[in-house]
This record gives structure tokens, C-alpha cells and sequence, in this order.
């Protein structure tokens, strides 16, 4: 018995419409419990707990006023964007040094120093709480900016040489080379030839360690301290209040919190494929 | 001391226990239009790179204006480079790209756009100058990259294979280019290509490089018609040389083709004989080799036919005028005689492929 596959798209309207209609429900159901919160954060107060639940209400911004007045709220934000801008653009810095240095002088047992890197993320973070607590509390950088942004600079980095080593192999030697004869001393050529060649990889990476260090809890709650605390470590000391929980308030911070990330992912989403495949198809970009 | 523009004494680089180039020696005078010709694989990169000081040889010495500079930094050899691709910074507008060379030097803006002009005009890019290479053809790219090579105010440029990979009339003309922007600068230029055509069209001087090593140098006319190594016989020219092998007993080369008396010397041993193309000759004649043979095939390269031919023992190649109608019609017959002069029936060794004579009467 013979069987054919046929994997050509159909033209078939009815096919199509079906097809786009499933599309638009997954995306919607997945996108529902950051609806919920949204409209959470916009709905009066009085009217979060209602059964059912009011799907048509008059908005109000007064949540997100309160949430922005209550107390800490907005230092914790400028924390967040404090450390999160500072140690991602170093460890992009970094991780585009070392990137060169591996795919330009392969130095000797590059694919296994690579994969000794990205191995520091194989290890769940829980195990390297103590350790790091311990490690900050001697060299008296708990609580600190320093502190956080070393210890997210440090775990940015990985991922960052792995997404920037395959832009820069894409990046002919014929650059450096041409640069070399006529004069061009490296620093020169890695940051006037090569890096602007690779802007989607920068861009990828940015995103990606954003995405990690912005909703980053676990290490900021122990490392950190009231001077330091971001926005998920906020969230999480200021879920209740006066011994309940304040739907409203977590929404209207989940609703502020959720915000600046979206807006990096939505004009920046074709470069999470470019990252997520470390380069090999920034053709797309 | 020495007048030669670029000197290379006793070259020798391996990779691994793999010999790429060994003990190999040149010596380009100032103003010269130099092409080194070799076979793919034969060593012209490595050998470029070694000139540019982008690798390091294993021994010898790169001499530029006669001055050693076989352990200087790239950038200090005072080089012109035309890379075999473009690399053209894409971020670079075609001006700032040929601009480039300068920039390193702390050119001023003046002496910028002065040379700018000057290579612009002489390679007609001119209207091209604020585009970004991605907006350019191939062609238009490969001029762009030769321009910025000529825009370092220097004698001594290396080309590095520019026109491989394009089209037959682009590579005509930027032949053209060339040939007239070598003259009017004043210039040395060392040309490297693995295309025979090139190197006859472009070279005042040229050099073969097979096995490693320089096996022929001097000016084209000499080498080509006195090949004193089989290489340069079957590297240098285009269709491909003829070759024969057989045995030389006091004197007489005898193959399984033919076999003639030669001023061969102090050699027995197994021989090749080397004919070019267009030593192969319709017709009989006297004091000649004459050949019975069948046409296998007929190629037309549109001036020129190139006829594969079956002679005893072997195949031969032919090439006639495509408006010489006689040669034509010969070749359209079932059967047909062919001959080789016998001064043109050059016999070399067949191990160290040196030249040991030709050949000088029948037997």
C-alpha cells in the first residue's frame, strides 16, 4: 500500500479561516490571565471580587495612583531598572569581548570552554543561594548595587557569549584581515567593523538576559536589601496589606511591572528568534 | 641590496607535517605588473597572507622596498591589499569605505577626497561614492574594493585573485581597469590568480607557483613560449597544454603516440612531451610529426574552436579560427591528419617536471 503526504498549504478558505480562528483562541487563552490582571488593576475597587465577575466596568487609574504612592513602590522600580539596564549592558560589553576572542583566536579547547560556560546555567539557582549569600555578607556587598549588578552581570554573560559568538562567526575574518593591512589596531576593528555588523545579536542578547534579570526574584531577595529590592521582591512584601490581600494593589503593580517588558518584547520580538538560535538565522532580521 | 619593490627569500610554511610552501623565492622589480599563476591548492593564499603578515612563516624572509619586514605588524608593511572578496564594510557608505585606508593614516579631509576622486575617476565609480555596498552589484562591489586598495598612497599593491567569481565581459573590463591604473600610478603590482587567462592578459612578468614553490619566472612571452617545467606548461595557457607520456632512450622520446629524436642530454628515464593547442596543426608537413585522428568533440568558445581529438595512445587538443572555414570542414571528416613541429614537442622530466629538451627530427 502506498501512502503520499502532501504538506502544501491549502488554499481552501473555509481551511484558512479555520486555521486563524484556532490561531486567534490559543493566543487569546494564553493571553487571558494577563487580561485578567490588567483589567484587575483598571476595575474600581469594590468591584474586583464580584461573582460573577464584571467584565464590563467603568476604568479608573486610581490602582495604579495608590500602587505607585504606596510606600517603597517606586524606588523599587527605579532599583529594577537601575540594575537590570546596568548589568545587562555590561555583561553585553563583556560577553562581546570574550565572543570575539573565542571566534577570532580559538583559543585551545574553545567548544569545551563554551560549553563550561553555558554549563553554569545547567545548575538550579537554589545552590547557588547560599554559597553567594555568604559570598556577599564577607566582601560586604549585600544590599548594594554593586553587589546585584555584579552577581546579574555575572549571569548574563553566558548566554550572551553564546548568542554573540554565533553572530560574530558570521562576520567574515576578511574585515579584520582588510583592517589589519591597512593599519586598523583590533580595539578598532572589533568595535568600528565587527560590532556594527552584529547589532542583532546585541539587540537578541539584551532582550534575553532583560527578560531573566527583570523578573529575577530568588537572588535579589537574598542578596539584596530594602535599598536594593526590585519590583518582584516589592510585590511579593507588599502582597498583603493590613492583613489581607489587596487584589487590587497586586494587580496594579503586576499591570506596572509587566509593562516595561512588554514593550521591549513587542518592538523587539524578531530578535528572540535570532537569539533563541544563537544567530544562525539572523538572515531574518 | 636590492631595487625590487617586493622580495621574498626561501618561504617555507607547513600546516601540520603538510608542506604548503618550501623555500620559495621571488624578486619583483619597482613598476612592475607581476602575476603569480597556480593551480588551486598550490599554496597562492597562504602565500599572499605570509606578504601581508597576516600568518607567520615557518623560515625565509618577506623584504618590502628592500627592507625586511618578515616579523612586522600587517599594518606597517605599507601595502596596498585588494582582497579576493570585497569585504566592504556594510555600515560604510561606498565613499567612507574607500576612504578607509586613509582614515588610518590620519589622512586630512583634503587629501580624503583628493585621493577619493582621483580612484573614483580612474575605476568610474564616481556616481557611485554614496551608495552603501548593499545597494551595489557584484561588479560595482569588486571595483569598490580595488579603489579603496589604490586609495592607500603606496608603490607596492598585492591583488589577491579580485575578479574570481564574476562574469566574463565584467572581468574583461576590469582587466582593462587594471592594466591602465598600474600604468598611470606608476606602480608595482603583484596580481595572484589560479585563472590562467588573467595572468596572460594582465602580466608584464609573470610567475608560476606549483608544488609549493616559484617553478618559473620572467616576462610573459619568455616563460610562456620556453616552459622550462612542465607546470608552467600546464598551468600557463588556456586550452590546457597536450601532454605525453613515454620514456627517453639516448635521445629519442618514444611514447605510444610517436616517437622523435630530441637534443636531449646527459637524461634516459621516463619523459613527458608537452605541445601546446595551437601547435597542433591541420594538415602534413614535412619535418613533422603527423598524426591520423577522430574528432571526439568540438567546443565553441565563439572566436575559437576547441577540437578533442583521438590520436594513438591518446587524446589531443586543437584549436582553430571558427572563420577558417578549411580547418572547419577538416574537422567535420570522419578522419583527418594533424601535425606537430618538431621544435614545438617540448619533453621534460617526467619526476622533477624540469624541461631536458625539444624535439629535432623524425626517427
Amino acid at each position: 500500500m502506498s501512502r503520499s503526504l502532501n504538506f502544501k498549504p491549502s488554499n481552501d478558505r473555509a481551511t484558512k479561516i479555520t486555521l486563524t480562528f484556532a490561531c486567534w483562541t490559543t493566543a487569546i487563552l494564553f493571553f487571558l490571565p494577563i487580561a485578567w490582571i490588567i483589567a484587575t488593576a483598571l476595575k474600581p475597587k469594590n468591584t474586583v471580587l464580584d461573582i460573577p465577575p464584571k467584565v464590563l466596568f467603568v476604568p479608573t487609574l486610581q490602582n495604579l495612583i495608590d500602587a505607585l504612592s504606596f510606600s517603597n513602590t517606586l524606588s523599587y522600580f527605579i532599583n529594577s531598572i537601575i540594575y537590570s539596564s546596568i548589568a545587562v549592558l555590561l555583561a553585553i560589553l563583556v560577553s562581546f569581548l570574550a565572543a570575539y576572542s573565542f571566534s577570532r583566536f580559538k583559543p585551545a579547547g574553545t567548544d569545551f570552554l563554551m560549553f563550561l560556560l553555558l554549563s553554569t546555567r545547567f545548575v538550579p539557582a537554589a545552590a547557588f543561594v547560599i554559597p553567594f549569600f555568604q559570598l556577599f555578607n564577607i566582601l560586604k556587598l549585600k544590599d548594594s548595587f554593586l553587589g546585584l549588578i555584579i552577581f546579574y552581570t555575572m549571569f548574563s554573560i553566558p548566554f550572551s557569549v553564546w548568542i554573540l559568538k554565533g553572530f560574530i562567526d558570521g562576520v567574515s575574518t576578511k574585515f579584520d584581515e582588510t583592517g589589519l593591512v591597512y593599519g586598523a589596531k583590533r580595539p578598532h576593528i572589533m568595535f568600528k567593523l565587527v560590532l556594527p555588523q552584529v547589532r542583532s545579536g546585541l539587540v537578541a542578547a539584551f532582550v534575553f538576559n532583560i527578560i531573566f534579570v527583570w523578573n529575577e526574584f530568588l537572588f535579589n531577595f537574598q542578596l539584596g536589601g530594602l535599598k536594593t529590592y526590585g519590583i518582584p521582591v516589592g510585590l511579593f512584601t507588599s502582597i498583603t496589606k493590613g492583613g489581607q490581600v489587596d487584589w487590587s494593589f497586586v494587580a496594579s503593580i503586576g499591570t506596572l511591572y509587566v509593562l516595561p517588558l512588554a514593550l521591549v518584547i513587542y518592538f523587539f520580538q524578531r530578535y528572540l528568534l535570532v537569539g533563541l538560535t544563537f544567530g544562525t538565522v539572523r538572515g531574518e532580521v | 641590496m636590492t631595487n625590487s619593490s617586493l622580495e621574498i627569500r626561501e618561504l617555507s610554511k607547513s600546516y601540520g607535517s603538510k608542506p604548503i610552501l618550501s623555500k620559495l623565492s621571488f624578486a619583483i622589480p619597482s613598476d612592475d605588473f607581476a602575476v603569480i599563476c597556480g593551480k588551486p591548492g598550490n599554496g597562492k593564499s597562504v602565500l599572499v597572507r605570509l606578504i601581508m603578515g597576516l600568518e607567520e612563516a615557518d623560515s625565509g624572509k618577506v623584504l618590502v622596498r628592500g627592507e625586511d619586514v618578515t616579523n612586522s605588524e600587517p599594518g606597517s608593511r605599507n601595502i596596498g591589499y585588494i582582497p579576493q572578496t570585497f569585504a566592504l564594510v556594510p555600515h560604510f557608505s561606498v565613499q567612507k569605505n574607500i576612504e578607509y585606508p586613509l582614515e588610518l593614516l590620519n589622512a586630512s579631509k583634503e587629501e580624503k577626497a583628493e585621493a577619493v576622486e582621483r580612484v573614483a575617476e580612474l575605476l568610474k565609480i564616481t556616481d557611485l561614492l554614496a551608495k552603501k555596498p548593499e545597494q551595489l552589484s557584484g561588479g560595482q562591489k569588486q571595483r569598490v574594493a580595488i579603489a579603496r586598495g589604490l586609495a592607500k598612497p603606496t608603490d607596492v599593491y598585492l591583488l589577491d585573485d579580485p575578479l574570481v567569481g564574476l562574469d566574463f565581459k565584467l572581468r574583461e573590463r576590469l582587466i582593462d581597469d587594471l592594466r591602465v591604473s598600474q600604468e598611470k600610478l606608476g606602480v608595482t603590482f603583484l596580481y595572484v590568480t589560479s585563472d590562467s587567462l588573467e595572468a596572460l592578459q594582465l602580466a608584464k612578468t609573470v610567475l608560476v607557483l606549483a608544488n609549493g614553490t616559484i617553478v618559473q619566472q620572467g616576462p610573459l612571452a619568455d616563460v610562456y613560449d620556453n616552459p622550462t617545467n612542465i607546470s608552467t606548461l600546464d598551468t600557463l595557457g588556456f586550452p590546457e597544454a597536450n601532454l605525453i607520456s613515454g620514456e627517453v632512450k639516448n635521445s629519442v622520446f618514444e611514447s605510444s603516440t610517436f616517437s622523435i629524436k630530441t637534443n636531449i642530454k646527459g637524461y634516459s628515464g621516463p619523459a613527458v612531451a608537452g605541445i601546446r593547442p595551437e601547435s597542433v596543426l591541420l594538415g602534413k608537413s614535412p619535418d613533422a610529426v603527423v598524426l591520423k585522428a577522430q574528432v571526439t568533440l568540438m567546443e565553441n568558445l565563439g572566436s575559437e574552436i576547441v577540437s578533442y581529438l583521438k590520436v594513438p595512445g591518446t587524446m589531443l587538443k586543437l584549436v582553430v579560427s571558427r572563420t577558417d572555414n578549411e580547418a572547419i570542414k577538416a574537422l567535420n571528416s570522419n578522419e583527418l591528419s594533424i601535425f606537430m613541429k618538431l621544435p614545438s614537442i617540448k619533453i621534460f622530466n617526467k619526476q622533477s617536471g624540469q624541461w631536458v629538451g625539444n624535439g629535432v627530427s623524425l626517427v
